[in-house]
This record gives structure tokens, sequence and C-alpha cells, in this order.
């Protein structure tokens, strides 16, 4: 990022393939505009994300993390979104307690039919992200 | 429960103690005893005792040190249902952990009887060795000077409680039997036909109260101090300054913490709770090729070495804080002496706070990662 230039958050999407994936899909193939600042992974179920890949992902300097499942009671599992929200509740009760920064760490439900959403979503990540600021763990060598 | 009382007698309430254990032996009332035994000068095991002259001789059921937790040693020896009955001498944190790995299924609870103690407390178990076993001049672990569980939660798991506090050194002891303890074990505590505790049990209780509100003020205390402590680390050495990143922020206050961990995963090891058969940290999952760790390094400017024991130990507190018990044994077994007690204090307390979990205290609150409510936790 040279001096000058906007700063342009990098966010890691681990989209669930039922759910928020196809949501992100629809928004491709209904070509809405969203700023491209979303790096998405696809993974079964958001019941599945570790914290670990979010943490490792924040370690490594991504600006933010979006972890994307169904909403309650469309589980294709029945139950891995509501065990997401479990964990993602102690990832972010962790971070906080060490001020490490749970505002970078989103959780959504967003369903295959609600492109519009996931394009909201990424938008209103990404501007979040900016009044933010650069993670400063992208530049320490310690973590 | 019904308080009892062992005597004393001339040699004292330790080799009482381990008469009363031995007896539970001899008698064929358990097959097996989980006890602390002083293996030289200062030097605790635990073993898994058959014979009860060697529990009367070696056993120290009260020895001030935990060499590591009583809850792993049994769930080595009973993650399958075990044929006989196995006894396990334990203290509260050793029991609380037990009653987490019997929910995370890494332990049987049929056939286990548990005989819980009073706990005063344990030292480091180098500086006791060093000293022969002579305590004078030690201090306590930091994880026992904030205990709030000296004492063991009577019904987590029924069994015995022998009860210490408010009685002095040359006392007896009061055995609290448990109403659901095994019948063929209550039976020989039976004909024992030991007094009745029931004086010096309410005068345990009342002490056990008071000395409960004095760790509360201590673990106030240590908690603030903590906090105050990750929040006012100050600025470290930057290899790089990126313009507008402040270097006061929590993360580098927390990763400066742990800049000395060697990633050995002794802590992980000692950890009572944590119980995978391979750790995810053990595997190749963080094995890079030197491309990707020079990519990193350019990244950052440099990249500490062991890398990724950052990620390590916040991955086990989002994995084990829900069920850590407060043991203290992750700093205990760290080479490097990191400050893991307190940490993990930290982030426990905040974690076992969204789901107001108590770890080790009812088999039947279910572990908060097994179960989930349909409206809870929002906005998220």
């Amino acid at each position: 990022m040279g001096s000058g230039e906007e700063f342009e958050p990098r966010i890691v999407a681990f989209l669930c393939n039922w759910c928020t994936y196809t949501g992100a899909d629809l928004a491709g193939v209904s070509r809405m505009q969203y700023p491209p600042n979303v790096r998405p992974i696809r993974v079964m179920c958001s019941g599945s994300v570790d914290p670990m890949y979010i943490l490792k992902a924040l370690l490594d300097g991504a600006d933010g993390v979006l972890v994307g499942g169904c909403h309650p009671g469309d589980c294709h599992y029945v139950s891995g979104n509501y065990k997401a929200r479990r964990r993602l509740a102690v990832l972010g009760a962790i971070l906080d307690e060490f001020g490490i920064g749970r505002d970078r760490v989103w959780f959504r439900f967003i369903s295959a039919s609600e492109g519009a959403l996931f394009a909201n979503t990424v938008r209103d990540m990404t501007a979040a992200l900016k009044a933010l600021g650069p993670n400063p763990a992208r530049a320490l060598w310690l973590a | 429960m019904k308080d009892l009382l062992i005597a004393s007698g001339q040699d004292g309430r330790e080799k009482a103690l381990s008469r009363f254990l031995a007896k539970l032996l001899e008698v064929g009332a358990v097959d097996g005893l989980v006890v602390p035994v002083e293996a030289a000068a200062g030097v605790i095991t635990h073993v898994l005792a058959k014979d009860p002259r060697l529990v009367e001789r070696a056993g120290r059921p009260l020895a001030p040190v935990m060499p590591s937790s009583a809850a792993t040693v049994v769930s080595e020896i009973v993650r399958k249902r075990p044929s006989g009955r196995v006894a396990a001498l334990l203290r509260p944190c050793e029991a609380r952990a037990l009653v987490e790995l019997i929910k995370l299924k890494q332990a049987t609870p049929e056939n286990v009887v548990a005989i819980s103690m009073d706990c005063a407390g344990t030292y480091d178990p180098v500086l006791y060795r060093e000293a022969g076993g002579n305590v004078d001049g030690l201090e306590a672990r930091e994880a026992c000077r904030v205990c709030l569980n000296p004492a063991p939660l009577e019904d987590a798991l029924p069994g015995m409680v022998l009860g210490l506090i408010g009685l002095d050194d040359c006392e007896d002891v009061v055995v609290s039997v448990h109403e659901r303890l095994d019948p063929a074990v209550a039976a020989v505590v039976e004909e024992l036909g030991l007094a009745s505790g029931e004086d010096a049990g309410r005068r345990r209780k009342a002490s056990v109260q008071a000395l409960v509100q004095e760790r509360q003020r201590a673990y106030d205390r240590f908690i603030e101090d903590a906090r105050r402590k990750a929040v006012s680390a100050g600025s470290g050495p930057t290899v790089r300054d990126v313009s507008g990143v402040s270097d006061r922020f929590g993360l580098e206050a927390f990763a400066r913490e742990l800049a000395a961990c060697t990633g050995c995963h002794n802590c992980r090891v000692a950890c009572p709770v944590c119980y995978c058969k391979e750790c995810v940290f053990d595997t190749d999952t963080f094995e890079y090729e030197a491309g990707q760790f020079l990519r990193k390094a350019g990244r950052k400017g440099a990249l500490k070495m062991p890398s990724e024991t950052v990620l390590y130990h916040l991955t086990r507190m989002n994995h084990m804080s829900l069920s850590c018990v407060g043991c203290g044994q992750c700093e205990q077994a760290c080479p490097a002496h990191l400050p893991l007690f307190r940490l993990f204090a930290m982030a426990s307390r905040r974690t076992q706070e969204v789901f107001g979990y108590v770890p080790g205290m009812s088999l039947d609150d279910k572990l908060p990662f097994s179960t989930f409510r349909e409206q809870e936790l929002e906005p998220r």
C-alpha cells in the first residue's frame, strides 16, 4: 500500500456451501455491484469453521473475517449455524478480553436467495474496516 | 452427606489417612487406588496402587504438590469402563477436571470411586523436590493462592469428601460420605466404626465459607491486576513501522507476553481437559515450505520462530477455556515460565460467563459447545 492510496481492506470470508456461498453466487449472476475486497472460501457449514481458521487469517494480517451461514432453522446439517454462533461468541469474548479486535470478525446469516444482502454485507463490512484501519497484526512479527 | 471422623492417632493425620485408604484396598472394597506417593525425598508421583502395604508405607495423600492432574491419570486408567472399581484421591480442581473429562467422554464415571479432599494449595514440584520436601520459605503456586474452590463440590462426583479445612494439623479428618457412594464402599466405611464427625463437620463448613470469601477477594484483586497488565503493556520493538498503525495495541501486548514460547506444547500435555488424541498443532498443517515462511517474514519484516505460537495459545483458549478449572498445570509445565495461568484465567472467566457455565460443577450441565438455544447471543 503506497502512501496516498486509499486503504483497501482484505476480507477473508468463510461461506457455507448451502446458503451464503450460494447467496454470494446469486449476487454475482445478478450482476450486483459490491466491493472486490472479499476473498471467499467455501466451507460445507458455518459450524465447521474452527476459530483457529479465523485467528490464523487475522494473525496473518487479514483486515476482517466474515463467516456466513444459514438462517436459524435452515442449517443443512440441522444445527451447525447455532454451534457456530456459540463458537463465535467464545472467540469474541477472548478477543475482547485481550483487546485484539472482535470488531474485525463478523458472523452473518445470509440465505441462498439473499444475494442483495450478501452484497450489502460486504459493502458495510468494507466501509467499517476502512474506518477501523489496517489490521496491525499484518506487520507484527511477534505473532 | 454423613460426617464421620478419622482419628489422627499418634503418627499424624497423613498416616491415619493412608491407613484409611489402604483399608479400602485391603478389604477389597476397591480394586485399585490412585494416590500420590513419595518416591524419594520431595519426589511425589501418582500411582495406581494395588498393594495396601505400599499405600500405608509410602502414601502421601496430603503431599502439597500436584505433579500432574489426577484427572489425567484417572482418565488414562478408565477411558473405557474398568472391570473393577477404581478409587481416586482428588483435589478439588482434579475432581472438577475429571467431571469435564467424563462429559468429554474421556473417562467413564461408572466404577470410579471419587475420594475428593480439601486442598490447602500446592507448591511447584521442582522447588519442592529441590527443598527435599521442606516447604519452609516456599510460596504456594499462584493458581492455588487465588483458587475459589479449596473444598470439593460435594455433588459433582458422589463419593467421599475428606475435610481438612478449619481443623488443625494434628486434628482428625472429617469424612463426609455421600448418599450415592457405591454401596460396597459405604459398607466398608460403615464397618470401620468411625466416630461421628458432625461437630467437626460444622466447624469445617464455617471455615470453608470464610476461606472462600477470602479467596474471592484475592481472585478479584488478581483479575484486576491481570487486566491492568494486559492493557498497559507499553510499546516494544517493532521491526517495521507502518504509518498509521499504533504500536500500542492489544495483540502486541498479548504476543509479547507469549514471546518466549518455545512451542514445546507441554502446557497442552499437562492440561487435564485438553484431550484430543492428535492435536492439530502436531500435524503437518503448519509445516510450511521455505517460500511461505519467507513471504510471511517479508510481510511482517521478521517472523518469530518457532512460528504460530500465538495462534496455538489462542486456539487452545478457544477450544478449552470453557472447561478450564484453573488448576494452573499449564503454567507449572511451562519451561519458559510463561504466565499461562493468568492468561487462561482471564480468557476462561470471560468465556464461561457467556454461558453461565461452571466447569466441574455437575455431570448434568451440558458442555456449552455440545448444545445450543434457538434464541441466544444476539446481536452477534
